[in-house]
């Protein structure tokens, strides 16, 4: 079956998902795992692409989401203004990072941003005045969309379906573009890059807001779902969760994110059924180091090598630049 | 006035821990670039691995802190071994992944084998604090501060002058050359890593008795070793231990005088400062490793 | 080949989906249970899913309810509150349960609340403290663990005879602490009694020499200390080894006298505790041959002792909810929880009974527990010295 077939029933499949999935809980399921996908493409932007890792992405989904919370908790904006401000906030915070950061490459970018995100977080539990600590902020008030309410599952469903489509969009039009060309030239090699004439400075800040700005949007997408947002949403789990995805889904490729947010949601849901409580964080390390082991390129540039013929692992090298 | 030498006492001992913490890290960040999110998982090991040989099998403090040690080193070589070495040349985030799931599997275990419920070490020093003047320190953590000296000047020492050190220090420095040179690759990289985690557990051994021994308390730890790592310099041993000594002080000083609730920002601040003003850690020189 | 694939795991989510549920009137009553087992505070959730367990086999063996068996549907929450919300909705939707118990920590409780809203299935809190919790205006929740505010009202007749004067406050940085030191403080100015410094330690901090150093200066004679049994431990030791000497009184129910002597040693000496269940002395409590017969039976599985100030928690929540069952007569949601404000009965901790509390019209339930101070003496613990008086 070709590709596009393919990615043509699984549109459709997720157009009309509300009507064939029998149980809200699985609709809950797919609307969590499309915040991450939101999430780990976002990441992705900055892993996969430029070659750098951030770990520290979970705060700029803190901040989408508290900053979505607290403007329409504090001062009763809509949904859809707070949602594009959660954006910006975060988009800021990841320009603030980017200028800061840019001198600093590999390891030592990585141990900024955990810092910035420890530091956010432990803002968010002491500054009781903004967020209340925490106590958290119960209550966040669900989207409306003129006289029609989104609090309904299946409402909130498509909305999250359209953000996370918006966002894969968003990702292919850069990544396709000169802007998307001169970041993977400066992830290959910076020093030719820049001799070239590409500045790593602009770019790399580039990506940075961009990347921030969209998990700034997830973040305000899981703050109206689950209508509280405490510092949990700092905890470095998430983190986690977003780097397994990327990682594991296929870093530098558009669709591996996708699928391993889909993968890792699923997998502790069904994990939750499948065993007792006390194998389960257990099971999910093994088969995390399992999947790393044997496809240690990700899920998605493995499945195509086996289509092209080619060993499952070779030695390291980023995949080409015209990956779906 | 009391009060500030208190607090200082309070972080040179605290700083102590933390830069055995580092030490071991530093060893396997600085030098084989894993980012070891389990580095944490060693130290649990260590403190667990004492109080089941203390507790259980009844035997005397030394022989549980050697056993804890002893425990470290293989399960680094085995993990090494068994999960690094085929990866051996996959990207530095693929790594990173595995050593996540490491994390997740070694803490889960201990929390299946000992339950969640803290445990106390017993441990042969006195309880009653030690007192120069307004100042009191415990004996045991005296104790903790000379033995993570003592394990600092070992690993010093092997690095600079034994021939593995040498054999360790080349094969960092430039693998080919070294390879070429004779130096066996795999087995430096199996003993690089070994060590690194011995002393981790090390660390657990020597704090758990200070403080309890529970499945989440490498987590902290882990973070606290990558920033001592971070400010002195990846791979600089003596860096780590200043390091070490610095966050310990800077955190105490921060919680008595600024704000406890921001204890561990001092941290984080720290090491955005230092990678901002000066990446190579506050104490780097010409020559990186060792 | 990849088109079978797809195709295969298509027809299997399907299949998965259109699964009819079997229907049976003999069906066990099901109910659900969300609690932190693992984590930081892996070992209190633990102790809960004890106790609930005891409830569920002694209630088991006295013929179930309305001639049906109970059974718990046990989820651990991870201490996040994202994972208390999915196991919420995993259970009311997955497995429709008629109630819940759960979720421990009050970030979990109220990430949970509003899947109990949008589906109408009532949830009995049985630890969480935070006020919030029954002030959001959420009809369904119901809880027996009492506000901070409760528990300081319970600590306020023995102020006097404790005689504090000055008092400072250390406590977790999380709603539990921020919540008991705002409770305690406003009740302790109530009657005059200075408040010194307030402090908080991170929920994974084990050095709080900073903080104990600078409590140490401000001349208090009591501390306050909020947080759980780890770091009390940790805290009175490091006390101990500051040569702090002052009145200790925790709060919060969390702080096992039991496994603080056996951890702290002497450094526990004297100290006061604030607890809502008194296995030393069961006897004292309302109903004593039921709290005998609970610590008999925890100690007759193996349990840690240290666990029974929080096993009976689970106790006390399974058995409102099999109470509300019975009254009920059918374990259909909404007529559990129309049934729990009819519930009247004795618990391990004491009369259980809810009230209204929040918002007119949409009222939580809140019911008023017993507050009980006992005090670790000679190694053990015993009532409190000025009570003996």
């Amino acid at each position: 079956m070709t590709r596009r077939a393919l990615a043509a029933l699984l549109a459709v499949a997720l157009l009309t998902a509300p009507s064939w999935l029998t149980s809200a809980y699985h609709l809950h399921v797919l609307i969590m795992a499309g915040i991450f996908a939101i999430l780990a493409l976002s990441l992705n932007l900055l892993l996969g692409y430029t070659g750098q890792l951030s770990l520290g992405h979970a705060a700029f989904f803190g901040i989408g989401a508290y900053t979505s919370a607290l403007l329409t908790l504090k001062l009763e904006w809509s949904f859809w203004p707070a949602l594009v401000s959660a954006a910006a906030t975060a988009g800021l915070a990841g320009w603030a990072i980017g200028r800061l950061a840019l001198k600093l490459r590999g390891a030592y970018f990585v141990l900024v941003t955990i810092s910035f995100a420890g530091v956010i977080s432990l803002v968010s539990v002491n500054w009781m005045e903004l967020t209340n600590g925490p106590l958290g902020l119960p209550g966040v008030p669900a989207p409306e969309l003129g006289p029609w309410s989104l609090r309904a599952k299946a409402a909130y469903y498509y909305l999250v379906l359209a953000a996370a489509a918006l966002a894969y969009l968003v990702c292919h039009r850069l990544v396709h573009s000169r802007i998307g060309r001169a970041l993977v030239a400066l992830r290959e090699n910076e020093p030719l890059a820049e001799s070239v004439g590409i500045d790593a400075t602009r770019y790399l800040v580039l990506a940075a807001v961009i990347s921030a700005a969209l998990a700034g949007v997830a973040g305000s997408l899981y703050a109206h779902y689950t209508r509280f947002v405490s510092p949990e949403v700092f905890l470095f789990t998430y983190t986690v969760t977003m780097v397994i995805m990327v990682v594991a889904g296929g870093q530098g490729t558009l669709v591996g994110p996708v699928i391993g947010a889909l993968l890792f949601t699923a997998l502790p849901e069904a994990l939750r059924e499948a065993m007792a409580w006390q194998w389960q964080m257990l099971a999910y390390g093994v088969v995390l180091v399992a999947l790393v082991f044997f496809l240690p390129k990700g899920i998605v540039p493995s499945i195509e090598r086996m289509r092209r013929g080619l060993p499952r692992s070779q030695p390291a090298s980023r995949p080409p630049l015209q990956q779906c | 006035m009391e009060q500030l030498l208190q607090h200082l006492v309070n972080g040179l001992v605290l700083g102590g821990t933390y830069a055995l913490l580092g030490i071991g890290l530093t060893l396997i960040f600085g030098l084989m670039s894993v980012v070891n999110f389990a580095h944490g998982e060693f130290y649990t090991l260590g403190a667990y691995t004492t109080f089941g040989v203390l507790a259980l099998a009844g035997w005397p403090f030394f022989v549980a802190l050697g056993a804890a040690i002893l425990l470290g080193a293989v399960a680094g070589a085995v993990c090494e071994r068994v999960l690094l070495r085929p990866l051996r040349g996959e990207s530095i985030d693929t790594v990173m992944l595995v050593m996540i799931g490491v994390w997740i599997a070694m803490q889960n275990t201990e929390l299946l084998v000992w339950g969640g419920v803290a445990r106390s070490i017993p441990h042969p020093f006195p309880t009653a604090p030690l007192t120069l003047g307004p100042l009191s320190i415990a004996p045991v953590r005296l104790f903790v501060v000379a033995a993570a000296a003592a394990l600092i000047g070992a690993a010093w020492l092997l690095i600079q002058r034994t021939r593995l050190g040498t054999a360790m220090r080349a094969t960092f420095q430039d693998r080919d050359t070294a390879a070429l040179m004779g130096v066996p690759i795999g087995r430096i990289h199996t003993i690089t890593f070994a060590f690194g985690s011995a002393l981790a557990a090390a660390a657990g051994a020597l704090l758990g008795p200070v403080f309890l021994a529970y499945p989440s308390m490498g987590d902290l730890a882990s973070l606290k070793a990558f920033s001592v790592v971070i400010l002195g310099g990846l791979g600089n041993l003596a860096g780590a231990t200043l390091g070490g000594l610095l966050l310990g002080i800077a955190e105490e000083l921060g919680a008595g005088y600024v704000s406890s609730g921001y204890r561990d920002a001092v941290g984080f601040v720290a090491i955005i400062l230092v990678l901002l003003f000066r990446p190579a850690g506050l104490f780097a020189r010409a020559e990186r490793i060792g | 080949m990849l088109t079978r694939a797809v195709a295969t795991f298509v027809i299997v989510l399907l299949a998965l989906g259109l699964a009819p549920t079997p229907g049976d009137a003999q069906a066990p009553i099901k109910i659900g249970v969300i609690e932190p087992l693992s984590g930081p505070v892996a070992a209190s959730g633990n102790y809960v899913r004890m106790g609930a367990e005891i409830a569920r086999d002694w209630i088991n063996a006295r013929g179930g309810v309305n001639g049906r068996k109970i059974e718990l549907l046990i989820e651990d929450n991870k201490s996040d509150p994202k994972e208390a919300a999915s196991a919420a909705e995993k259970l009311i939707v997955r497995d429709k349960v008629p109630a819940i118990m759960g979720a421990w920590g009050s970030s979990m409780t109220l990430a949970a609340m509003p899947k109990l809203e949008e589906y109408g299935v009532p949830m009995v809190v049985e630890t969480s403290s935070a006020s919030s919790v029954t002030k959001r205006g959420n009809p369904w929740v119901f809880r027996i663990s009492p506000p901070s505010e409760m528990e300081a009202l319970g600590l306020e007749q023995y102020v006097d005879k404790l005689g504090v004067k000055k008092a400072d406050f250390l406590a977790v940085n999380t709603d539990w602490g921020r919540g008991a030191i705002q409770a305690f403080g406003d009740m302790l100015k109530k009657h005059g009694v200075q408040v010194g410094a307030a402090e908080f330690m991170e929920q994974s901090a084990t050095d709080m020499n900073a903080q104990l150093t600078k409590i140490k200066g401000t001349g208090g004679d009591t501390l306050f200390l909020t947080t759980a049994v780890e770091q009390i431990t940790l805290v009175l030791r490091q006390g101990q080894e500051q040569r702090l000497s002052r009145k200790v009184v925790t709060t919060g129910g969390s702080s096992s006298p039991t496994q603080l002597i056996k951890q702290a040693g002497a450094a526990a000496e004297g100290s006061y505790h604030i607890v809502f269940f008194m296995p030393w002395f069961p006897e004292a409590m309302p109903d004593g041959k039921l709290a005998k017969a609970f610590v008999d039976e925890w100690n007759k599985r193996g349990h840690p002792f240290e666990g029974l100030t929080e096993g009976f928690r689970g106790h006390d929540g399974i058995a409102t909810i099999v109470e509300a069952v019975k009254l009920a007569g059918k374990d259909e949601p909404k007529a559990v929880r129309d049934a729990l404000w009819k519930v009247s009965f004795t618990g391990l901790n004491g009369p259980i009974k809810f009230e209204k509390d929040g918002p007119a019209g949409k009222e939580s339930g809140q019911s008023k527990p017993s507050i009980f101070v006992v005090q670790v003496r000679d190694g053990k613990v015993a009532l409190p010295d000025f009570l003996k008086k």
